[in-house]
């Protein structure tokens, strides 16, 4: 069976074909400035050439059309035609309440990823953008739709109610929900797997940190809390964003600066974190590389480093203990020097780095941690693609 | 779908038109008459999306992208890519009818004019087309970016379609409140708030209240975001004047008629923010100092 997966943005276009058989990626590429003159389709097919298109692709069906067009193409295809897509699975920001694991697209399930249009405005409506746009090219092959926020839906009440009045989240559903909950889920099940453990036996931690960066607490093989809440803010320093802060400073800035809810919404989100400490970047690259002799670089890094250890401190807390560690996404599997300042002055925890082991670069998941260490400390280079693909099979064969 | 949009005449509103349009992921095509004003718009434009920076309302790769979307142009044939073209050149019922008359012949029939008009006629304007049918008024409020809501006027033989289409431009594409009204002098915005303004001087005049005190009651007592002067001082005294005399001209009602002290004031030169002194005095920024 092969699967498309596709991730679907406002003006861009993520996709992969996989070959269930063995899991294999057939071919991978974007799709971006759609909707304007000049969009460009970056296709790579495994073993051939890549190829760059660029050519005015108006909206998200003529996308989609154009990947088919490309994964059964003559020359840069790597199927014969579109009756071998058996299936297509889309990446949704945002399942709310109700979706709690992934599902078979229908109309009742569109209907709902549209009432929750509110909560994920900037992305919902893109996905939806892509199911529509697959439907419109391949009219009868079955969808499935996999959530970020489904797999932290079994924490409980103590973790993801704010303490607010009651009527908000009866209301308006103003509740923890926490993200990047597809790698958390693939990383922490390839972890235990990794080290022959039941996932469900270890108390586990495991740290998503890219561009947006979170941290989630499993115990029982189950999210039991995450750092990130109702929306991506919350939570650790990230790239641009605040993370947490103390909320009565919102009202105070909007006050004293006279913003809007939009200005402010954008300071936070795009004008705050790494970029705004350092002044320099929002980059950990560009920061650890500065960091030797400027200042402010090397502040950005601690206060980020710092926060990354009180939730590891908080959660393993909240678990009474802490088995496994994981670091995943851009900066959590490829900065040495960040996982080693993470990981220094916890060995009350039982957490021992093996440095050797740390600096040595891999795509393997691996083991970091010195052969004592109570804790054992991994990176786990996370895949989302590959665990949308098997949930895709999985419902539709 | 409307992707391209022309903006004909980029003085102040022009100038605000254009950035939000652009802001909204629309291809947009200036045109002026002259390279020097096109060249001063893009620097305006410029320099309000460094103030959004400042105001950590944008990223400086947003700035750059939404300045790629603007295309300054010199020849109305070039505006034949748009879908929808806004005027916004000053205020003169002569002047407006020239360019629709000319924008009438270089674009094709499916191609919407909107004016940007606050208080002309449209059916006039129209008139000076062979297609009224896809002619219509589109008026904005100042500041454009941070006001959302928008005008949209119906002349006497503005289609259906045209309304339906500007509507839903207004609505999903730039997301504004659009807020139907019939052509009639000064529609609802600028009759009311000209009104409102105009029985504030009358209070000021008679020596009821400072000018401070009037703005006062009115921002903290009613929460308007500006008290009357203020909002005059934005406006430009002059256009204040002029919305009233129009008005007092069409309606032929005493209550439009300006105020002595507003035709004072704007003879004496105090036309407000623009001038740095109106009812209050401003800096280069248009920050009011005192």
């Amino acid at each position: 069976m092969k699967v498309l997966v596709i991730n679907a943005g406002s003006s861009s276009l993520k996709y992969q074909l996989f070959d269930m058989k063995n899991e294999s990626v057939l071919a991978s590429g974007r799709v971006e400035r759609i909707g304007m003159d000049s969009s460009i389709v970056t296709h790579e097919p495994v073993g051939k050439e890549e190829v760059v298109e660029v050519k005015e692709i108006l909206d998200h069906i003529t996308a989609v059309s154009r990947v088919i067009d490309m994964l059964i193409h003559a020359e840069h295809g790597v199927v014969k035609s579109m009756a071998e897509i058996d299936a297509v699975g889309h990446r949704i920001v945002h399942g709310g309440e109700i979706f709690k694991n992934s599902v078979i697209v229908t109309d009742a399930v569109k209907s709902e990823i549209r009432r929750l249009f509110e909560l994920a405005p900037l992305h919902n409506p893109a996905h939806m953008m892509g199911i529509v746009a697959v439907e419109m090219n391949l009219p009868n092959v079955p969808q499935v739709v996999v959530f970020d926020t489904a797999f932290h839906q079994t924490m409980p009440k103590t973790s993801y109610l704010y303490a607010i009045p009651k009527s908000l989240y009866k209301r308006h559903k103003v509740r923890r929900y926490g993200f990047h909950g597809t790698s958390h889920a693939y990383v922490s099940d390839v972890a235990a797997k990794v080290l022959d453990k039941e996932l469900a036996s270890l108390k586990m931690i495991t740290c998503h940190i890219g561009n947006g960066g979170s941290l989630t607490a499993i115990l029982d093989g189950q999210s039991f809390d995450t750092s990130m809440g109702m929306t991506p803010l919350e939570g650790l320093m990230m790239g641009t964003r605040s993370g947490d802060l103390d909320p009565a400073i919102v009202p105070f800035v909007m006050n004293k600066e006279e913003l809007t809810l939009n200005e402010v919404n954008s300071m936070l989100n795009k004008h705050s974190g790494l970029l705004a400490v350092s002044g320099l970047s929002s980059d950990m690259r560009e920061i650890t590389d500065a960091m030797d002799d400027n200042e402010e670089a090397k502040l950005a890094f601690d206060m980020y480093v710092y926060r990354v250890k009180k939730y590891i401190g908080s959660y393993a807390a909240a678990m009474n203990g802490l088995d496994v560690m994981v670091f995943t996404a851009g900066v959590g599997e490829n900065s040495v020097v960040l996982r080693k300042a993470v990981c220094e002055g916890l060995t009350f925890l039982g957490i021992e780095l093996d440095e050797e082991l740390n600096a040595k670069r891999s795509k393997e998941p691996r083991v970091i941690s010195t052969p004592n260490s109570r804790v054992k400390v991994m990176v786990v280079p996370t895949n989302e693609e590959l665990l949308i693909a098997r949930d895709t099979y999985n419902l539709v064969k | 779908m409307i992707k391209k949009v022309g903006v004909v005449g980029v003085g102040t509103m022009g100038q605000g038109i254009a950035e939000m349009l652009a802001k909204n992921s629309l291809d947009v095509y200036m045109l002026e008459i002259s390279d020097d004003r096109l060249k001063h718009a893009l620097n305006m434009i410029e320099m309000s999306l460094d103030k959004q920076i400042e105001k950590w309302a944008i990223t400086s790769s947003e700035k750059k992208l939404i300045l790629s979307r603007i295309h300054p142009i010199s020849k109305m044939e070039e505006l034949t890519v748009c879908e929808l073209i806004i005027e916004s050149i000053t205020e003169d019922l002569e002047q407006k009818k020239e360019i629709f008359k000319q924008l009438d012949q270089v674009t094709s029939a499916d191609t919407i004019i909107a004016s940007n008009t606050s208080s002309l006629s449209l059916t006039e304007i129209a008139s000076a087309t062979r297609s009224p049918e896809r002619v219509i008024g589109m008026h904005f409020t100042y500041p454009v970016s941070s006001i959302d809501m928008v005008e949209i006027v119906r002349g006497l033989k503005t289609s259906e379609e045209t309304v339906e289409v500007t509507k839903q431009f207004t609505e999903e594409a730039i997301q504004k409140k659009a807020v139907m009204v019939f052509e009639s002098p000064g529609y609802v915005t600028t009759r009311l708030i000209c009104l409102f303004i105009n029985e504030a001087l009358h209070v000021l005049e008679e020596g009821v209240a400072t000018a401070e005190d009037i703005d006062n009651a009115m921002r903290v007592g009613y929460s308007f975001k500006l008290g009357p002067f203020q909002m005059a001082d934005q406006f430009g005294l002059d256009s204040v004047q002029a919305a009233l005399e129009n008005m007092f001209r069409e309606y032929g009602e005493l209550k439009y008629r300006p105020s002595i002290v507003l035709k004072k004031m704007v003879r004496a030169g105090h036309l407000g923010v623009k001038a740095g002194v109106g009812f209050f005095k401003y800096d280069e920024d248009g920050d009011r100092v005192e």
